[in-house]
């Protein structure tokens, strides 16, 4: 790949697509420099990460709850569409995949806040860390049921998926491990009635000494999340998920040397994601299906679409992606939900609308106006210019099918295979 | 009468591109979901809607009187000691809060069980014969985890990495000519029971959104013969070809079925209206006649760790009047005869109840199962809260029984399929 391809791929995969200008700029800056910006923002001069919702005037009353749950979405996905630190909003979505909390079991959404940013400010921290402070967030004693889960009556949700889905994968524990983290794990309650937080009630909670993957004497938070981190299966799992995520099909050997050097980098998440991003430059990738939230933020930057919240909101719910909203324990589904009839046709129609909204003189609506195929290409982080089908059925698309010169032929491009294959 | 190929003329050059690996795309498809899911074993997502590609051909002609299963998958492990509720003290020992009272519970006459009251409008098709429940189903190494306990039911095979479906299997068994994507649809979510290896499946996750809609002062027709356009001829590169594959299918899907889901009105965050609206489109599909066979269903949570009496009721009540929506749509369609309706769930949950007001994963289930065909008005299977695995009801019926029964139904070779010969327990007429 020549530098404007690393950094068109980078951005695809891991930025989630560019404005107008970006590419030029950013192939200026060589890709050592730009992954550098990426994984290291704050030693690279890159804005101040700030979250979302830092702003957000948060209001806990019941009949405003639709009104401010639409506000929250808003900003996320504005942010999504102008952050400066592209990377760390992939990886907390990463993240947000992983643990899948979701608000419809939360069911309050300054605790559901609370919960995204603090995966955004663990994103590229220690990953044991981050299991020590998810474990005890209020949003996941909720969504798992360990704000229920007492020493007379364990409640198995949170201790069972630790394993087989945060940590460990399936095959590396027993149902005996199962019971005996959902022991130590009790004693957690959180105060609906004093602002949702959180607290530790001894006599909820069970102290007897278990033994739990093989480390005897485990009674509480601390040592559950150590025995699991301490796990060798953790680096390979972890490893091998966050791999897969950006780089699509990879070799094991790949997996193998990841999961080593986050071994060895005591679970430090930087260090993970730059060798992943590193492997992908170098080739080591297959191609992804785009899932519907990346697929919009890249259009959104490219075309520079006004899109309000609510219609936003509309388009991801119908195509099967609620941020916030997971559709069960194990994250958003994968490649073939995206390739579905249903996400196939809400992706057309979608187009249609994000052309409709794309500005007078933007770029990708001229380029597509005077119908220069490369360079619509180019600004939608496709260097490498579309596949020959879709260049051919631009070709034959009337310029007078839409409201504007180039607004069908955008919409074209967007709805297109080439733009859902990052 | 719809014109079945309209849109298709102008992905002729789809037909006969054949070169696309299936393998790649199977393994593309499993990776993806495994990323996302981290269940080692089979296809968790959508269909593999195929190799071979959509045709130019006519479809296949079916057989008058053609059969149709409709496979409820009730996600997220339903708790069944609750749903078909035993006459055991024992029961009521376990669940010291969670017990249905007893003045509330649908009893069904000369069993030992009753149904939770939530499925009261069920009863009427008990008290006509047509709806049986089968107690302690599961599958030998199914698992207390989701996933891989999904995987196994999905698959029909147990203890070992499957890359099909049972559904899919029996699609490929008897596909004859070229696979059409309407001869398996998936309702609310994808279907990896109809995964396959050689024929075609449409996932349609959100039917009130099942257009495609253009903006005004668009030349609505010319951009979607566009959109077809993009399809053929397939690239070289397979994930870009997969990508392509999925255009004409869906053309296509929503050219013939979209007027069935006519409620675009309908609100998705209202589970109860979207369920039955589920049910509607699926009998609405029957009776188009596009030789539609199998139609699943997805209904999600319940997973009822905590708060399980109201949520379950609530679920439950969403499941009785979407499927008693359906039977009556069928029933004044003059379709009721060539339909079985099932239910699944990935597992049951545990005897006691735990101290979150809910239940843990479990292992023996409860299925309901309807139909003309059904020896109805009856509880197959047996529950013994006396002897317990593990805190689990047991699994005293390999849910491949029931798959073997209803696969016959269809018209087998239903022991090819599952790769064994299962007994019959006469859940269904021979």
């Amino acid at each position: 790949m020549d530098t404007r391809s690393e950094i068109a791929w980078l951005a695809r995969r891991a930025g989630w697509g560019l404005a107008p200008g970006e590419l030029d700029d950013l192939t200026a800056q060589g890709t050592t420099s730009v992954l550098d910006g990426m994984t290291s923002p704050d030693l690279n001069g890159v804005t101040a990460s700030v979250s979302p919702w830092a702003d957000f005037v948060f209001i806990r009353d019941p009949d405003n709850a639709g009104e401010q749950g639409l506000e929250a979405l808003s900003l996320w996905l504005e942010n999504l569409a102008t952050t400066q630190r592209p990377f760390e909003d992939a990886l907390s979505w990463f993240w947000h995949d992983h643990f899948a909390v979701s608000a419809s079991v939360v069911k309050d959404l300054h605790t559901m806040i609370q919960h995204l940013d603090l995966l955004r400010t663990e994103s590229m921290g220690n990953f044991r860390e981050m299991v020590r402070k998810v474990t005890v967030d209020a949003a996941m004693l909720v969504f798992l049921d360990g704000a229920t889960s007492t020493g007379a009556s364990p409640n198995e949700n949170y201790g069972r998926e630790l394993q087989e889905l945060y940590t460990l994968g399936i095959g590396n524990y027993t149902e005996q491990d199962v019971r005996a983290a959902a022991i130590a794990l009790t004693g957690y309650v959180v105060r609906r009635r004093d602002g949702w937080k959180v607290q530790f009630v001894r006599n909820r909670h069970d102290d007897t000494p278990q033994t739990f993957l093989g480390v005897s004497g485990v009674h509480d938070v601390d040592t559950v999340v150590d025995a699991a981190l301490d796990h060798p299966a953790v680096p390979g799992f972890i490893a091998a998920k966050m791999a897969r995520f950006f780089l699509g099909d990879v070799s094991s050997a790949v997996i193998d040397d990841l999961a080593a050097l986050f071994s060895a980098e005591s679970l430090e998440i930087r260090p993970l994601a730059r060798a992943i991003l590193e492997a992908g430059v170098a080739g080591e990738s297959s191609p992804v299906v785009l899932a519907p939230l990346p697929w919009l933020v890249q259009a959104v930057k490219a075309t520079g679409a006004d899109i309000e919240p609510q219609l936003a909101v509309t388009i991801l719910r119908h195509m099967g992606q609620m941020p916030g909203q997971p559709p069960n324990v194990a994250g958003y589904p994968g490649a073939a939900a995206w390739l579905s009839s249903s996400t196939t046709a809400l992706r057309f129609s979608a187009s249609g609308v994000l052309a409709g909204r794309t500005p007078e003189g933007a770029p990708t609506l001229q380029a597509a106006a005077e119908s220069r195929w490369d360079d619509l290409a180019d600004l939608l982080v496709r260097p490498e210019g579309f596949s020959q089908s879709t260049i051919d059925a631009l070709s034959d698309l009337s310029q007078s099918a839409g409201l504007r010169p180039g607004e069908s032929h955008l919409a074209l491009a967007l709805a297109s295979p080439d733009l859902l294959i990052a | 009468m719809l014109s079945r190929r309209k849109f298709l003329g102008a992905a002729g050059g789809v037909a006969g591109a054949t070169a696309v690996g299936g393998g790649a795309w199977a393994a593309l498809i499993r990776d993806s979901v495994e990323e996302s899911t981290s269940a080692p074993t089979t296809t968790t997502a959508g269909p593999a809607t195929t190799t071979t590609s959509t045709t130019t051909h006519p479809p296949t002609s079916l057989p008058a009187g053609n059969r149709v299963l409709v496979l409820v998958q009730m996600a997220g492990g339903n708790d069944g000691l609750n749903a078909l509720v035993p006459a055991s003290g024992l029961y009521r020992d376990a669940r010291p809060t969670l017990a249905i009272p007893e003045s509330e519970l649908v009893v069904l006459a000369d069993t030992d069980f009753s149904l939770h009251p939530s499925l009261e409008p069920l009863s009427r098709w008990w008290n006509l014969g047509s709806l049986a429940a089968v107690e302690g189903v599961g599958i030998p190494l199914q698992s207390r985890s989701h996933f891989k306990s999904m995987d196994t039911w999905w698959s029909g095979v147990a203890g070992a990495v499957s890359t099909t479906g049972w559904l899919g299997r029996w699609l490929d068994a008897t596909l004859t000519g070229d696979p059409d994507p309407l001869r398996a649809i998936a309702l609310g979510g994808g279907a990896p029971a109809l995964v396959s290896e050689q024929s075609l499946a449409t996932v349609i996750r959100s039917p009130q959104a099942f257009q495609l809609q253009t903006t005004p002062g668009t030349d609505s027709e010319a951009l979607i013969q566009a959109f077809l356009s993009t399809a053929s001829p397939l690239d070289a590169d397979p994930y870009l070809a997969r990508a392509q594959q999925a255009i004409p299918t869906t053309v296509e899907s929503v050219e013939l079925i979209s007027q069935v889901f006519s409620d675009s009105s309908d609100d998705s965050s209202d589970t109860g209206r979207n369920t039955e609206m589920l049910f509607r489109s699926a009998a609405s599909i029957i009776d188009l006649g596009l030789g539609t066979q199998v139609i699943t269903i997805g209904v999600d949570g319940y997973d009822t760790h905590a708060d399980q009496t109201s949520r379950q009721a609530n679920l439950l009540a969403d499941l009785s009047t979407g499927i008693a929506a359906f039977m009556e749509q069928i029933e004044a369609d003059g379709h009721a005869d060539e339909v079985t309706l099932m239910t699944t769930s990935e597992f049951g949950r545990r005897v006691v109840e735990n101290g979150s007001g809910g239940t843990d994963h479990g292992q023996g289930g409860v299925q309901f199962v309807m139909g003309p065909s059904v020896n109805g008005r009856a509880v197959h299977g047996e529950l013994d809260l006396t002897e317990l695995a593990d805190g689990d009801v047991r699994t005293t019926v390999d849910e491949r029984s029931i798959y073997a029964e209803v696969l016959d139904w269809l018209g087998g070779p239903t022991d090819e399929i599952l790769d064994g010969a299962y007994d019959r327990i006469g859940v269904l007429a021979a």
